[in-house]
């Protein structure tokens, strides 16, 4: 029996960014974001309260995934962050912290929306056109002959994530690690398009970070039992070893049962028919001189014993996300059924050993020439190594971009404040056709310019979290910071060090002021590539997730400002 | 759905508090001298005996989220060594109440943080001079115990505990019959056994396993190292490296050369070891030396004797005299009265042995196995099916001449009786490590399931006895009894452990395991510390020097330090770098303090505090404190022998400590509180308002 229940109303709200909740939620999110940016960011302690697991994170990949935020608008913004994060694993905090200054400093704007956003897409193209033109100043051509930019720029990414705990040299054996994997993913021979391989990233938790080490080929955990027996591996003439891969379930299961009873007759054992299957997949595996038998899920042990007394060696329960590597490396294709096997599906490796790491043992299959390794990820705790192996992640992402488009921003807040400066820079005279387009006038182009200004030199000021003051200079538009008790007697010389990307140092007199007294100046934009050839370490940002980021954050911006009514469906 | 938010306010630091009150609790298991702990359970009336930090922590309800890391962190380092989580905890502790001093005095925190983890840095580099070399140790594993009385040292022979004057060193009677009964007889001669020392002599240097040179290493016979290694453990030292540390004149090379004597002994490792607990230590060595003698047997040593700690079982006899403790070659385990009639029957006699590496029972499936689906079989006679599978089994066991089963899982009931009234032993559950190693030694292959037992997978030469029977008697009382698996070269030793009170069960069989660590680390590392608060003391003079420095000249390189390329951080990192390195310091002060008054030495711990304090200007105007250092601690041990004791001896007594699971336990005590410290919120997520604790409720902000 069904009851039937009047429907609700649905829910219309309106003048959302005035209301007090949807604001005070807005401001505790940013808080969070803001807080969690650069190496000195601060960590925040996500759990259930109920004695969950803990995660010490400050990725917005972790934060925005554990959040669990319900209004509309907040959604709005973690998602499009998500979505920028899932495709581009880097900058994904820039882009909500941009985001959510763009927002409130729009609010505030006695403007209508329209003209606000109109005129914040076209600064935007103004934003892209610079960055992608080649007199731009803060960016960097990445010559990947050159190891040590790619070193800093996996550097960067690493420092950026404290709760790591990597102490400097610990940072440094990573990013060698991971740019050893990355170089083992390019193929040797490449053709007119050139496929990049796979680095997989092995898990070894409570071990030193020092311990940790890439490998050739692919390295799978062995299970205890197999321990004890040895090798009997019988090399084939050709001198490789034939591999069989299995994806489905070779457990004894029946596969796909159906909903309906199986009825029947007493004495008939269906398990042992099925293992009778196996035994003659078996058989047929022994007649194909097939070495070593790969099962994503399990083998059932009768199975195994009998392979291996025909001495085939069986590693199961790979799962499904070694699978691909191991096609691509050994050439093999998975076999999904247990009565047929197409000679054509088996793949070859050129060698099998076992090595051991900590207290770990491990099969090591050896490619004969392929562009999969393993990275073996130690660190001493959970929390730690999760968010190393998300750091590493990104930079294995991010060397991939860059190989696409090999540039690179400078970090560290110095693209932030140049961009704003060469922003403020063109608006001071806008041509009058561009204002008709933008449909405003003089005026509230530069009211908006300025709100979209202060909204990137925010972003950069986020990096700070111990009250230091901001500083910039007037002949690049870098970002400076000193200490918050500065004696007044002292010139902005003596205090600064380095800038923000570490390209530029104090010997220079820069024309420093403070960041929030800056007035328009046209930031010098040549001779950084000859600038980065000279200085040591460089804090660098991939361009194409940053980029990406600045569009997908201003776009957000409009959007939420965009909205006039939310309609909740309360049912 | 609401997500809560804490935020965390940097001065009053509440999750340092926590994890600084929490650390408090286990301050009295540092030292040589425990206290343990009961903890009551306030609705259930039970209480629990912990002895341990590991013990303490599993014990305690840690519903806060630093609790939670802290219980985290002292696990992850007990799986990877074993030890060391004393030490963790308690610096952990005197660290987390350190950085909140800093940040009361206004340092930013990523000034502690890049300071604290590189004064720690620093001071692991400073400690490798003392270092101790292991010399073949192993190698004398097949000799006598060389010093019968030394293991029965009560004093710690360490110039920070104050000795007696009256007793300067006490010897206890030992049950000589337990620990080396199946030894050769003690012997008082200090040279080695030529015969094993020149089968190991490779061990100690594993050039020949890495295939650096191929002559095998002359026998060590000189106790002092080599000058060739003697330099190279001493360019590691910083007073030597530094250009402005004019003081130190080259003659001290040489005294400290003649200082650091390296351990090429077993006995002298293991009582070195002990930090007090001779009798689980005794049990260590025996251990080792058990473990020799079956390698020996087995391998003809062709492979160098490598000890195994997986290789070693316990098992406990809660209730039974002390004296029952012992160390056996194979396998004891207690199994029930029952089957006293079957072994008995086996007694003494080659048994065929199966090994089942899962459940014994007709319904266990493997690991991944998801069933048949709905399947429906229609019953035509009343036969069980029970009953079938059981009788196959038996046919199959009986069949391949099986007497003996060693199943890693459970064993049903109705298995155990059929295969009792057939004359079969079935053994279980034991570990993955007893089934591997009698797999290697009888030849004997795992299978999961009994119907997969072919000729190929049953093993030979098995012996089973009982252990004992009649003579343990409260265990009689449990109606059960010890019996020991053995076959030819297996590698597992077992440990017995005795304890007449019941409720000291468990820390004793964890003290022993401790003790087992402690000296497979060190056999590892083929080193060890200067221990009893030798290293500790070094890394107060270091960072007091360091202090020191950074006060006098700013140190310009420190602008290259990880969490601070290029911000102001690096240039105003001089002005707070003493108050850090400081504060660092008295988290190892306060560590030292609790190891002091835990000896017994001190009447409160601020009298140990004073007293480290004294000892550590002595060191610091020493000029040299490593010299000083290792000069004053082999003041001691030679005090303490010098009542009568052959003059070789004179080094015979030390204190060591394990070198990787110390500094491991170092990082990961910084790590945790380096964590918390820059954690500024904490995000309670799926929490319904309900749940959330109406006290803290207007801390929270709600999202």
């Amino acid at each position: 029996m069904s009851r039937v229940e009047a429907k609700k109303p649905s829910l219309c709200t309106c003048e959302l960014l005035t209301k007090e909740i949807i604001s005070k939620s807005l401001s505790v999110l940013r808080e969070i974001v803001t807080s969690c940016y650069g190496p000195s960011g601060r960590l925040k302690q996500l759990h259930n309260g109920v004695g969950g697991s803990i995660c010490t994170t400050s990725s917005s990949s972790f934060l925005f995934s554990n959040l669990s935020v319900t209004h509309p608008i907040l959604k709005i913004l973690t998602t499009s962050v998500q979505n920028h994060v899932s495709r581009f694993s880097d900058c994904g905090l820039f882009t909500a912290i941009l985001c959510f200054n763009l927002v409130e400093n729009f609010q505030r704007l006695n403007l209508s929306t329209a003209t606000v956003i109109k005129i914040s897409k076209h600064l935007l193209s103004l934003c892209t056109d610079y960055l992608n033109s080649e007199s731009c100043g803060c960016r960097i051509s990445i010559d990947f002959s050159n190891m040590k930019t790619l070193l800093c720029l996996v550097q960067s990414i690493l420092t950026s994530k404290p709760a790591c705990l990597l102490n400097k040299k610990e940072a440094d054996h990573i990013s060698t690690l991971i740019l050893k994997a990355f170089l083992l993913t390019i193929p040797e021979k490449a053709k007119d398009h050139a496929i990049l391989g796979k680095s997989i990233i092995i898990p070894l938790k409570d071990e030193r970070v020092m311990n940790s080490t890439v490998l050739p080929g692919i390295v799978i955990e062995m299970p205890e039992v197999q321990l004890m027996r040895k090798f009997p591996i019988k090399k084939l003439p050709s001198d490789v070893l034939k591999v069989a891969l299995f994806c489905i379930s070779m457990s004894g299961d029946i596969s796909d049962p159906g909903d309906g009873t199986l009825v029947i007759s007493y004495g008939v054992s269906l398990e042992s028919a099925v293992l009778d299957q196996l035994l003659n997949l078996g058989n047929q595996l022994i007649s194909d001189h097939v070495d070593i038998v790969v099962c994503q899920k399990v083998i059932h042990p009768a199975l195994k014993q009998y392979l291996h007394q025909h001495h085939i060696i069986t590693i199961d329960r790979v799962g499904i996300s070694l699978m691909e590597p191991l096609c691509e490396m050994t050439g093999a294709q998975t076999i999904g059924s247990l009565s047929l096997i197409s000679p054509t599906s088996y793949g070859y490796v050129k060698d099998l050993c076992s090595t051991n790491f900590g207290s770990k043992h491990y099969f090591h299959l050896i490619p004969n020439d392929s562009t999969v390794c393993s990275l073996l990820l130690c660190n001493r705790n959970e929390t730690a190594w999760n968010e190393l192996k998300l750091a590493c992640q990104t930079a294995q992402h991010i060397l991939q971009l860059t190989i696409r488009q090999p540039l690179a921003l400078l970090g560290g807040g110095c693209t932030e404040t140049h961009l704003a400066s060469f922003i403020r820079h063109t608006g001071i005279n806008v041509p009058e056709c561009i204002l008709k387009v933008n449909d405003c006038t003089q005026t509230e182009y530069k009211i908006v310019t300025n709100a979209f200004c202060n909204a990137l030199q925010s972003v950069a000021c986020s990096l700070e979290h111990d009250k230091g003051k901001i500083l910039t200079d007037r002949k690049y538009g870098h970002f400076w910071s000193i200490q918050p008790d500065f004696p007044s007697n002292v010139k902005w010389q003596d205090l600064v060090s380095k800038c923000g990307c570490g390209l530029y140092g104090n010997q220079e007199e820069l024309n420093w002021c403070l960041l929030q007294d800056i007035h328009s100046f046209a930031p010098l934009n040549s001779s950084v590539q000859q600038a980065t050839n000279s200085t040591g370490h460089l804090t660098l940002d991939c361009f194409t997730a940053k980029l990406h980021g600045l569009q997908v954050a201003v776009e957000t911006a409009s959007l939420i400002l965009d909205l006039s009514y939310i309609i909740e469906d309360k049912n | 759905m609401v997500m809560a938010y804490i935020n965390i306010s940097t001065r009053k630091h509440i999750g340092l508090q926590q994890l600084s009150s929490l650390t408090e609790t286990g301050r009295g298991f540092l030292g040589p001298v425990k206290s343990s702990k009961f903890i009551v359970g306030e609705g259930s009336r039970e209480s629990v005996l912990a002895g341990s930090t590991v013990r303490l922590l599993e014990s305690l309800d840690l519903t806060s989220s630093v609790g939670q890391l802290l219980h985290e962190a002292v696990q992850s380092q007990k799986t990877s060594y074993g030890t060391g989580t004393n030490t963790l905890l308690s610096l952990a502790g005197a660290w987390s109440a350190a950085a909140l001093r800093c940040l009361q005095q206004d340092i930013p925190i990523s000034v502690i943080v890049s300071v604290m983890s590189e004064g720690l840095k620093s001071c692991g580099e400073e400690v490798v001079a003392l270092q101790i070399p292991l010399h073949d140790v192993l190698g004398s594993a097949g000799d006598a115990r060389s010093y019968p009385w030394l293991g029965t040292l009560s004093v710690i022979p360490s110039p920070l505990v104050q000795i007696p004057a009256e007793i300067p060193w006490i010897r206890r009677r030992r049950d000589g019959n337990d620990v080396s009964s199946p030894l050769s007889p003690p012997a008082f001669s200090s040279g080695h056994s030529s015969e094993f020392s020149s089968r190991f002599s490779s061990f100690s240097s594993q050039s020949v396993a890495k295939g650096n040179k191929t002559a095998p290493q002359p026998l060590q016979t000189n106790p002092i190292p080599n000058s060739h290694s003697r330099k190279s453990r001493l360019s590691h030292s910083r007073h030597f490296n530094r250009a402005e540390s004019g003081s130190y004149r080259t003659s001290d090379e040489g005294q400290l050369d003649a200082c650091v004597h390296p351990c090429n002994d077993l006995v002298r490792l293991a009582v070195g070891l002990s930090h007090g607990d001779h009798s689980s230590m005794a049990l260590v060595e025996a251990a080792v030396r058990c473990q020799y003698q079956n390698a020996h047997l087995r391998r003809n040593c062709t492979v160098p004797f490598r000890f195994d700690v997986s290789k070693i079982s316990t098992c406990c006899l809660p209730g039974v005299p002390e004296s029952f403790s012992c160390i056996l070659p194979g396998y004891i385990t207690l199994v029930s009265m029952d089957h006293v009639t079957v072994i008995r029957e086996l007694q003494n006699r080659p048994l065929r042995v199966a090994l089942i590496d899962g459940d014994f029972s007709e319904n266990y499936r493997h690991l991944g196995f998801n069933g048949l689906g709905n399947v429906k079989t229609q019953l035509e006679s009343l036969t069980y099916p029970d009953k079938m599978w059981l009788d196959r089994i038996l046919e199959i066991l009986i069949r391949l001449n099986v007497n003996l089963v060693l199943v890693r899982g459970s064993v049903s009931e109705g298995v155990l009786e059929r295969c009792m009234h057939n004359n079969l032993l079935i053994i279980g559950p034991v570990s993955h490590h007893v089934l591997q190693d009698f797999a290697e030694v009888t030849g004997a292959a795992q299978v999961t399931y009994a119907t997969q037992l072919n000729e190929e997978c049953v093993g030979s030469d098995v012996y089973v006895s009982l252990w004992r029977a009649g003579q343990l008697n409260a265990n009689e009382v449990n109606n059960k009894v010890a019996v020991l698996v053995k076959a030819e070269g297996v590698l597992l030793a077992t440990a017995v452990l005795a304890s007449p009170v019941a409720a000291q069960m468990q820390a004793k069989e964890d003290r022993f395991w401790t003790c087992a660590y402690r000296m497979y680390h060190a056999v590892v590392d083929e080193k060890v510390f200067l221990g009893g608060g030798a290293v500790e003391v070094l890394c107060l003079t270091h960072l007091q020097m360091l202090v020191e420095q950074s006060q006098k000249k700013m140190d310009q390189d420190c602008s290259a330090r990880l969490h601070m390329t290029s911000s102001w951080m690096a240039s105003s990192q001089a002005l707070y770098r003493p108050a850090v390195l400081q504060a660092l310091a008295d988290g190892w002060h306060r560590y030292l303090s609790s190891v002091v008054y835990n000896t017994g030495t001190c009447s409160s711990e601020t009298e140990a505090s004073t007293f480290i304090q004294n000892f550590l200007q002595k060191t610091t105007s020493s000029g040299c404190p490593l010299l000083y250092l290792l000069k004053e601690y082999n003041k001691v041990s030679s005090e303490i022998l010098n009542s009568g004791i052959p003059s070789a001896l004179k080094e015979a007594s030390r204190v060591y400590d394990v070198v990787t699971p110390k500094r491991e336990a170092w990082r990961r005590a910084l790590d945790l509180v380096l964590l918390v410290l820059q954690t500024d919120a904490e995000i309670i997520t799926g929490a319904e308002y309900t749940q959330l604790n109406s006290q803290n409720f207007n801390e929270l902000l709600l999202l």
